[in-house]
């Protein structure tokens, strides 16, 4: 029996979209009509085809910096809604939510590396960073880098900062390496094991919005 | 057997609609858990939408903060995947509307390349033969162009049942059509996949 041409029972059928009793009979038709049987193999050959090609579920990249992105933009969205004037642009931002003087010095240091870091096309050695520049958004923090050899890193202080209690313990975070993706508007900051420090992206006036893997 | 529906979104109603009405409460963290849901089937749409990696996460970025933004208005009537489909899909539309890049003719093989992340996982555990990755990524990069040759709307249909796996009802709802409009969009749109891939039948 010819399938005729606008008949979209087959298709019903193959997109399970019948009720049982439909399903039973049209493939009782099926068994009868090669054509039929033919036009079922196309679509399901061509289906298979598109399954393949095109997964349903992919990996995002960066998919942690992708959600940190989209609650950054939610925050900047919250905060101009209830507040049109800016309030000082975004460095104010970004430090109004970082509470304690040891959050706000590793906000300085993030911006600075951010700005001052250049990786060298072998971004994984030490002795290869090197920084062009210094910038820190407070002007009373003065902040100069040097390389140290013992330590096998570059090494960025920061002075101005408020003094720290002795009896707070303070752990630094020892970058290993650096990767730039993005065509350069997305910085990462490794430790020797690989395991992502830091992350830091220039929205599109160019501003750094910092991000860091441990605090999730 | 009718052919299984593609991998369905693990998706719970209950567990969704709990989070979207924490969103609408203004709880950021539970819009975060919703993207963490979704964003690998959105950031897939877009991705096949738009053949550039760059630009599918940025389009999926958009989807999102949409779907933030119309979280208040958001009633409950569709399940909130389907809702999030229908944002993601007028994303992308709007960008390809305003690239003009629907046809064929302007299929340009540069947006295939990707640019991928540094320390991303790229390489196949196995490496397949020579011959076979060709044949693979020729046979890839012709469904992408015979997708390219379709109108918006065949390709919506073909992406959302194909590749999504919803249900005809779930599809209309999302195109905003009738179901026999889906079943004749659907039913053409396979046609003309089908006589373009003419060369990969059984």
């Amino acid at each position: 029996m010819k399938t005729p041409p606008e008949d979209h029972e087959w298709m019903r059928w193959m997109d399970g979209e019948m009720t049982p009793a439909e399903s039973a009979a049209f493939e009782k038709r099926l068994e009868s009509d090669p054509d039929l049987r033919a036009e079922v193999e196309q679509a399901r050959h061509l289906t298979d085809l598109l399954r393949a090609e095109m997964p349903a579920d992919m990996q995002v990249p960066h998919a942690d910096f992708f959600n940190s992105q989209i609650q950054v933009r939610i925050a900047q969205e919250s905060d101009s809604s209830r507040r049109p004037v800016a309030e000082g642009g975004w460095l104010r931002q970004l430090f109004r939510s970082v509470a304690s003087p040891w959050g706000f010095a590793a906000a300085a240091a993030l911006v600075a590396l951010l700005v001052v870091m250049r990786p060298a096309a072998d971004s994984r050695s030490a002795d290869s960073t090197w920084v062009t520049s210094s910038y820190t958004p407070n002007p009373s923090v003065t902040a100069h880098t040097y390389h140290s050899t013992a330590a096998g890193a570059t090494v960025l202080e920061l002075d101005g900062l408020p003094e720290i209690p002795a009896e707070k313990k303070v752990a630094g975070l020892r970058v290993d390496h650096a990767q730039q993706d993005r065509g350069g508007q997305v910085a990462s900051f490794h430790d020797a094991t690989g395991t992502p420090l830091l992350v830091m992206s220039l929205d599109a006036q160019g501003r750094p919005h910092p991000w860091s893997p441990r605090s999730r | 057997m009718p052919s299984e529906t593609a991998a369905p979104p693990d998706t719970d109603p209950a567990e969704d609609l709990d989070l979207v009405r924490r969103c609408q409460e203004g709880d950021t963290r539970a819009f975060d858990a919703l993207v963490t849901k979704y964003r690998g089937r959105v950031y897939a749409m877009t991705y096949h939408l738009v053949h550039n990696e760059t630009e599918a996460w940025d389009l999926a970025q958009e989807a999102f903060i949409k779907a933030w933004r119309a979280l208040p208005r958001f009633k409950g009537d569709s399940a909130f995947f389907t809702w999030l489909y229908r944002i993601t899909h007028n994303v992308a539309y709007d960008w390809l509307r305003k690239k003009k890049i629907q046809s064929r003719e302007e299929f340009d093989d540069s947006r295939t390349d990707h640019q991928v992340a540094a320390g991303a996982e790229t390489a196949p555990r196995q490496a397949p033969a020579p011959d076979k990755a060709l044949r693979h990524a020729e046979l890839g990069q012709r469904i992408r162009a015979a997708m390219d040759t379709l109108s918006e709307e065949h390709r919506q249909v073909i992406l959302l049942r194909e590749v999504e796996g919803l249900s005809y009802e779930e599809i209309a709802e999302t195109a905003g059509c009738s179901i026999g409009t889906v079943m004749s969009r659907l039913f053409y749109a396979r046609k003309n996949l089908q006589n373009l891939l003419q060369d990969e039948r059984p």
